[in-house]
């Protein structure tokens, strides 16, 4: 229900850091996830490749780990750093266009 | 690299605006849980209109469609405003932020905010609020804690509702206290029935305990 707004936020929390690496891409983002957090993971992981399918940001990695209690947070963020002969083609584009926000369901 | 930080930081930010406006001008903000139809807005009749006309309370509602709370509650005389989500499972500190514009909160001592009616979604939206409170009525059953543990982990107090119906439907209320306690043993717990009144004095007082 509410997963989509999640994945939402997870999403602009890359693009965040993104902004302050310039060139790099996005591989994985980690996030802790707690049995009382409210969240369902599956759907979580589903809204997540929802709104990332058809974007520069297809095929990022959402790694959903068991947090503590009531925890919902980002835990790591693996990115690739642009090098001299690999324009990064294949990797995660950190240019992509700025998403709207969805409602939050 | 770590990130470490909450996936909802912007909504904690501005809730953390609002808790502190709330703490500067002396609002006890209450934030109303539940599945629809277990009795927020019945609950907050009932609380309104035991209010003296000098009481300085309003009611923001959420919903997903129609002005139809705001609408029952505004028959108190109380300031009243809904927020309707268009979609939206829950409210979020924002909403309640552009809600709240123009309200002078200076003159407000309880502000109560009723959020739509879900029991998993606005678990995890922080309004800002002194305290969640979650109602579960007595047809729902008593498992509701154990099944939805989320939001019963992070209430301060629960309101078991329709306590005037124990006699007809098969839910166990001891149960029912012992499931809530397992999944958070400091949390309060009040009963009432707002078609019989019963206790409805206790949770006036627990809403304006300072």
């Amino acid at each position: 229900m509410h997963e989509l707004g999640i994945a939402n936020s997870i999403l602009e929390a890359v693009q965040t850091e993104l902004r302050l690496h310039p060139g790099a891409s996005a591989v994985k983002i980690g996030v802790n996830v707690g049995p009382l957090a409210g969240v369902e993971r599956d759907s979580l992981a589903f809204c997540f490749e929802a709104i990332t399918q058809g974007t520069p940001f297809a095929g990022l990695v959402l790694d959903l780990r068991e947090g503590a209690a009531d925890e919902l947070q980002l835990s790591y963020l693996e990115l690739e750093e642009p090098t001299h002969d690999d324009d990064h083609h294949r990797a995660v584009g950190a240019q992509g266009p700025e998403r709207e926000r969805s409602p939050g369901c | 690299m770590p990130l470490e930080r909450k996936v909802l930081s912007e909504n904690d930010r501005l809730a953390a605006e609002l808790r502190a406006e709330f703490a500067k001008q002396g609002v006890r903000a209450l934030n109303l849980i539940s599945s629809p139809g277990s009795g927020k807005t019945a609950l907050l009749e009932r609380t309104l209109a035991a209010f003296d006309p000098g009481k300085r309370v309003a009611v923001l509602t959420g919903d997903i469609q129609t002005d139809a709370d705001a609408r029952r509650l505004q028959r108190y005389g109380f300031p009243v405003r809904q927020i309707t989500t268009a979609g939206a499972c829950h409210l979020d500190a924002r909403m309640v932020t552009k809600a709240l514009e123009g309200w002078d909160l200076a003159q407000l001592d309880l502000l109560f905010i009723e959020n739509v009616g879900n029991l998993v979604c606005p678990t995890s939206y922080d309004l800002g609020e002194a305290a969640k409170i979650v109602l579960l009525s007595v047809p729902e059953g008593e498992e509701k804690p154990l099944k939805y543990p989320g939001i019963f982990f992070k209430s301060k107090l629960m309101v078991l509702t329709k306590i005037d119906l124990l006699p007809y439907v098969p839910f166990r209320l001891e149960e029912a206290i012992a499931n809530a306690r397992s999944v958070q043993p400091g949390i309060e717990i009040l009963q009432v029935s707002t078609t019989s009144g019963e206790g409805l004095g206790a949770w006036m007082d627990w809403v304006q305990r300072r």
